[in-house]
Order: structure tokens, then sequence, then C-alpha cells
């Protein structure tokens, strides 16, 4: 936890120094009827930087190494299974479509995360995209990607 | 006679077969919400915001409201059931509640909580419909420099109140306000941080963030972790208290109420706080403190009072003054924008309906969770038995589908799946993801204000001070912001 305190606080102190010089650079301080659009901005950034500069100076200066954050094994590998097939789902959205999309998505992580049966993987699959088409698309009228063509 | 006026004209918003309906999908979907581990009431609302979109505000905001009802007793039935509370409000049911389970008692706790519940919503209905025009009328007389006051005090509190490090809630804090910095500014125009891309000039919007940092978020952090099954049956006889355990919670549930309302109603304090303070007081009245963590029945009555009155009072600031009283009724604020509504003291002048329904749909919501509560637990019981491995990735999807059906782009998706990421680093590393929603719904509001306050004073920041009003409120942010200090510097 400690090491990943000390690479947030550098992390934060660069992003407010950059957000105050950026709204300072690219935006009025001061207008004629009073604050502008920069000042703000410029004001939370700095801080911002106050907080992430005493931020670290506290994790530089702490003797415990605090606990472990990041899970292992098993724990990390559902972690991410879960993320990456989501990653894969959203970016492949606007080509396979939100209901067929939605299917195979369901299908793939609970077959993998439960070992289920192909009844019971297909099954909820199938039905939690039927309830999905139904509620957005039929109810809601949200156009939904469908397999690269959007529906209206 | 204006008050019982408003009441009938909010009955019969209330009373339209489809607003009932939207009151028991709400109540129903809300004691689900609650009793899934790792799904608490901001997530729930922020996932179902979008499927209010197609609907008249009202009922939107009904099912909302009855949905937040709802969540505050689902929490219940894992926290006594499996030790595990379904949301933060019931964290401290646990305690005695797992216990009563372990001897046997599980349905004597569910059926306390359920009419605590119930009697604690009804009074906070009441205390809400008396309060909420009165402080409306206060409210009225604000200016600019009242309203930044307000905002910056409700933003202090929730970052006092959040997590175990002040330091990590005020950074979440600051972050959510300079997100908020993104996109039009509302006086001069400019489109600040947009690099370019016309989604981002048009600002950050909260609830795909939301969605992102309480749906995503949440399932990621759970899972990595193992379940444990609920076993075993509850039948309905079960969960009637007998008469010595309604001898013992009476008083438990009348100062659970009381407490609950009062913490609940302060901007930024919620449920939450109003449970854990609740379950303090009552085990120092109590004349059996020796028996509190080992199943007393008071333990479970209390705080689950509390936490009802609690979530009904939270959204006495959120109507009347604009300010959120938790994370939960912060999204609820977004959504009431969202509708085209100005949250704060004119709503109640300029759309009765709105209000008044939302107020008279409260007293049926509750008689909704009671009936739900005790007839249909065993049903809810099988519910929460669905293995995780088939809830998370079906909530995943719902996550997808309500951060797309926002603006229909897929924009809106990959900010949802960022702040998922962002919401598992914040959860795993101490951040308060309630304190960031907060600033980004409050942060525009909150900059409009500032900027008109230093206008008419012609650059005087000492306006905030001289006017009684918000020289208190402001008085009170900066306490909130020396406490942490000063318990930080009294520990070294």
């Amino acid at each position: 936890m400690r090491s990943a305190d000390r690479v947030t606080a550098v992390l934060l102190l660069i992003f407010s120094v950059a957000f105050a010089a950026g709204a300072l650079k690219n935006y009025s301080w001061w207008g004629p009827g009073g604050p502008g659009s920069a000042f703000l901005p410029f004001c939370l950034g700095g801080v911002m930087a106050a907080l992430s500069l005493f931020f670290l100076v506290r994790s530089l200066r702490s003797p415990w190494p605090g606990r472990a954050w990041l899970p292992r094994g098993e724990g990390l590998r559902g972690m991410l299974v879960v993320l990456g097939v989501t990653v894969v789902f959203v970016a492949a959205l606007k080509v396979i479509g939100m209901i067929l999309g939605t299917a195979l998505y369901l299908a793939v992580l609970i077959r993998y995360l439960g070992r289920h049966s192909w009844w019971v993987t297909l099954g909820v699959a199938a039905a939690a995209a039927l309830v999905n088409w139904l509620v957005f698309v039929h109810w809601l009228h949200v156009p939904f990607p469908e397999l690269g063509v959007w529906i209206f | 006679m204006d008050f019982l006026a408003n009441l009938q004209l909010g009955f019969s918003v209330a009373f339209t077969p489809f607003n009932i309906v939207m009151a028991v999908a709400g109540v129903m979907v809300g004691i689900l919400i609650g009793a899934l581990p790792g799904v608490g009431p901001p997530s729930g609302v922020a996932m179902l915001l979008p499927l209010t979109f197609g609907m008249d505000p009202t009922s939107g905001i009904i099912m909302l409201a009855a949905m937040y009802a709802g969540t505050m007793y689902g929490g219940t039935i894992t926290a006594v059931l499996i030790n595990t509370p379904g949301e933060s409000a019931s964290v401290v049911t646990c305690l005695d509640g797992y216990q009563m389970a372990l001897q046997g008692r599980a349905g004597p706790a569910l059926g306390i909580a359920a009419f605590g519940s119930f009697i604690a919503g009804t009074i906070g209905v009441v205390l809400l419909m008396l309060v909420s025009p009165l402080l409306a009328k206060w409210a009225l007389s604000f200016g600019p420099p009242e309203t930044f006051a307000l905002m910056l005090l409700g933003l202090t509190t929730v970052t006092m109140l959040a997590g175990d490090d002040p330091l990590k809630a005020y950074i979440s804090m600051v972050f959510g306000l300079m997100l908020a910095m993104v996109g039009f500014d509302i006086i001069s125009g400019d489109a600040r941080f947009g690099f370019g891309i016309p989604e981002m000039m048009d600002g950050i919007d909260f609830l795909p963030v939301a969605i992102g940092l309480f749906g995503l978020g949440e399932v990621l952090a759970t899972a990595e972790e193992k379940s444990q099954p609920i076993k075993g049956k509850l039948r309905l006889r079960d969960v009637f208290p007998s008469f010595a355990d309604w001898a013992r919670s009476k008083w438990a549930i009348v100062r659970g109420t009381a407490m609950g309302f009062a913490v609940g109603m302060l901007p930024g304090a919620g449920p939450t706080v109003a449970s854990f303070l609740a379950y303090t007081v009552e085990k120092k009245v109590s004349k059996r403190p020796q028996e509190f963590g080992k199943g007393a029945i008071e333990g479970v009555a209390a705080p689950e009072s509390a936490n009802n009155a609690g979530a009904t009072a939270a959204m006495v600031p959120m109507l009347t003054l604009g300010i959120p009283g938790s994370a939960t009724t912060a999204i609820m604020l977004g959504g009431l924008m969202m509708w085209g509504l100005r949250p704060g003291p004119m709503l109640f002048e300029k759309n009765p309906q709105f209000v008044w329904g939302l107020i008279a749909s409260q007293y049926i919501a509750n008689v909704l969770l009671l009936i739900l509560s005790t007839l249909a637990i065993p049903l809810f019981v099988r519910a929460v038995r669905i293995p995780y491995s088939i809830l998370m990735p079906l909530i995943v999807v719902f996550c997808i589908t309500g951060a797309y059906s926002l603006k229909n782009n897929l924009w809106d998706v990959g900010q949802m799946l960022v702040f998922g990421v962002v919401g598992y680093l914040m959860k795993k590393l101490g951040y308060s993801p309630a304190a960031l929603v907060l600033a980004l719904v409050l942060g525009p509001l909150a900059e409009r204000a500032l900027r008109q306050s230093l206008i008419i004073s012609d650059a005087g920041i000492g306006i905030l001070f001289m006017r009684p009003i918000s020289g208190v409120l402001t008085a009170l942010a900066l306490l909130a912001i020396a406490v942490p200090v000063v318990r930080a510097l009294m520990r070294k």
C-alpha cells in the first residue's frame, strides 16, 4: 500500500500542476465582470498539488509498509478475467451489437466463473439478452448498435 | 389548509396505477440490491436512473426513492443471515443480527428490522413533510454566498465522514471538483479541457462516472472474493417478533428513529452514520449493555430504524436546498437535473406535483416495504442465493446498457469502464468514491455560486463571512476541515 500511495501522490502532483498551468495558459484568470474560467480550475489545481505533496511526504515518512492491496492468485485472476472480457465486449459492441454481444458476454463469463452447465449458461444468457431487448429497445426505444447497423 | 391540500395533491399523483407499480418495483429491486453484498444503494440508483428517462420525472423519482427505502431493509437480510452487510448502513446490524441467527433467531431479527424500518420510515416521512416546506421557505432568502457556503459545508462534511483516511477523502473530493471543471464554462462559454473532443466539451457526465465507480468498480472488487452462500430456510411464521421482543425493542425503535432523522438530515451524514450512532447510544442507555454483540434484539432494532429514518431525512436537504445528504441522494440530485428540474427551495413552488407526489409515495412505499419484507421474505432469501458467478456478469451488462442509454453513445460506456477501474482502485486504496461523485454533481453549481459571490462583493472573499447565514455555514465548513487536522496533530 505504501508504494501505491507514493506512486499515486506523484501522479496526482504532476496532474494537478499540469491542470493548474493548463487552466492559466488557455483560459482567462479574471474578466471584466469578475473571475474568469481559469479561476477555480487554477485554485483547485493548487489545492490538489498541496494535498498530494503532503500525501507524498506522509507516505515517504511512514515506517509501515501497509497492507497488501492487490489480490494474488485466484482472486487476481478472477478480477482480471471479468475486466478483460468486459473491455473486449465494449470494444466489440459496435461490430457485434448489444443484444448478441450481451448473450456472448454472459455465456463466456458465467461458464468461466461458475462452471455452470451449458443449459444454465445458455439459458441465463439468452433470457438476459431478451430482457435487455424488451426493456431498452422495445420499451425505452434505445437505438442499440446491432451487428454494425444502427437500428432506429 | 395549504398543507392538507398539498398532501391531497400528492396522493392523487402517487395513487395512479403506474406510480404504484413503480413503487412496488422500486421496493422489490431495492430489497434485492440491498441484499447483494457489493451492490449498495448508490450503485442501484445509478444503474436504474437510465431506465427512468423514458418516464415522467415524478414516476421516476417515486421508483428511485422506493428503491432507496428498499435497499435499507435488503442490506439486513445478508447482515443477519451470513454476517455480510449488503450495504454500509447495515454494517452495525451484523453485530447482533448474526448472533441472533446463530441462536436460531434470524426470523425475529429480520422481523423487528422490517417493523422498525416501517415505523421509522413512516415517522420519517411525516417529519419530511413538516420540515421540508419550512426549510424551503427559509432557503428562499439565500443568495449566492449562502448557496456556496452550504455547498462547501456539504462537501466538507461528506469528506470528513468518508472512510478512515481524511486526506484520501479530501483528495477524492478535490479530484471530483477538478473533473467538474471539464466542459463549457457556464459564464464565459470557454470549452475547458475539451482537447478538441466534442464529447469532452460537453463535460464529464456524473452518471457514467457513478455507474462505473459504484457498479463496475464494486463488481471488480467482489470478483476477487469468494462469496459465502446462504444456507437454511426461513419460514413466514418465524419472521414475526414475540411480545417479549417488542417490549425490548419499542424504545430502541423510537430512539433510533429520532436519531436517524436528525443525523440523516445533516448534509453529508446520511443513514450509515445514523445507524452507527443509534447503536452506540442504545448500548449506552440499555439496562443490559453486556448483551450487545451477543444477540440483543435492540442492537438490530435501533440501527435498522435509524437507517430508514436517515434515508428519508437525507431527502430533506436534497429537495429543499439542492444539497445531497449522501452518495445516493447525490445521484438522485443529478437525476433531477437531468429531468430538467432544479432542486432547491423553488422546487416546492414550481413543481408541487413532483414534490408532494414523492412525499405521498413514500407513505405507500413504507407500507409496501412492510408487506414485502414480511410476507415475501422467504422469496428474497431464495433470490439472494443466486450464485455470484451469474449475478456479477448480469450487473456488468446492466451497467453497460445503462451508461449507453444515457445519450445513446459508446463514449459514455468507455467513460463508465474507465471509472469502473478507477472505482476499483479507489476502493482498494482507501479513497472515497462518494466524495468524488458528490463533488462532481455539486462542482458546477458551487462554481457558479462562488463566482457570483465574488462579482457581488467586487472580488472580496470576505462576503462569505460578512453575511450571518453564510458566515455560520462557512465557519462550520472550516471546522469540518480543521477537525481531522487537529485530530491528527493530537495523535502525534
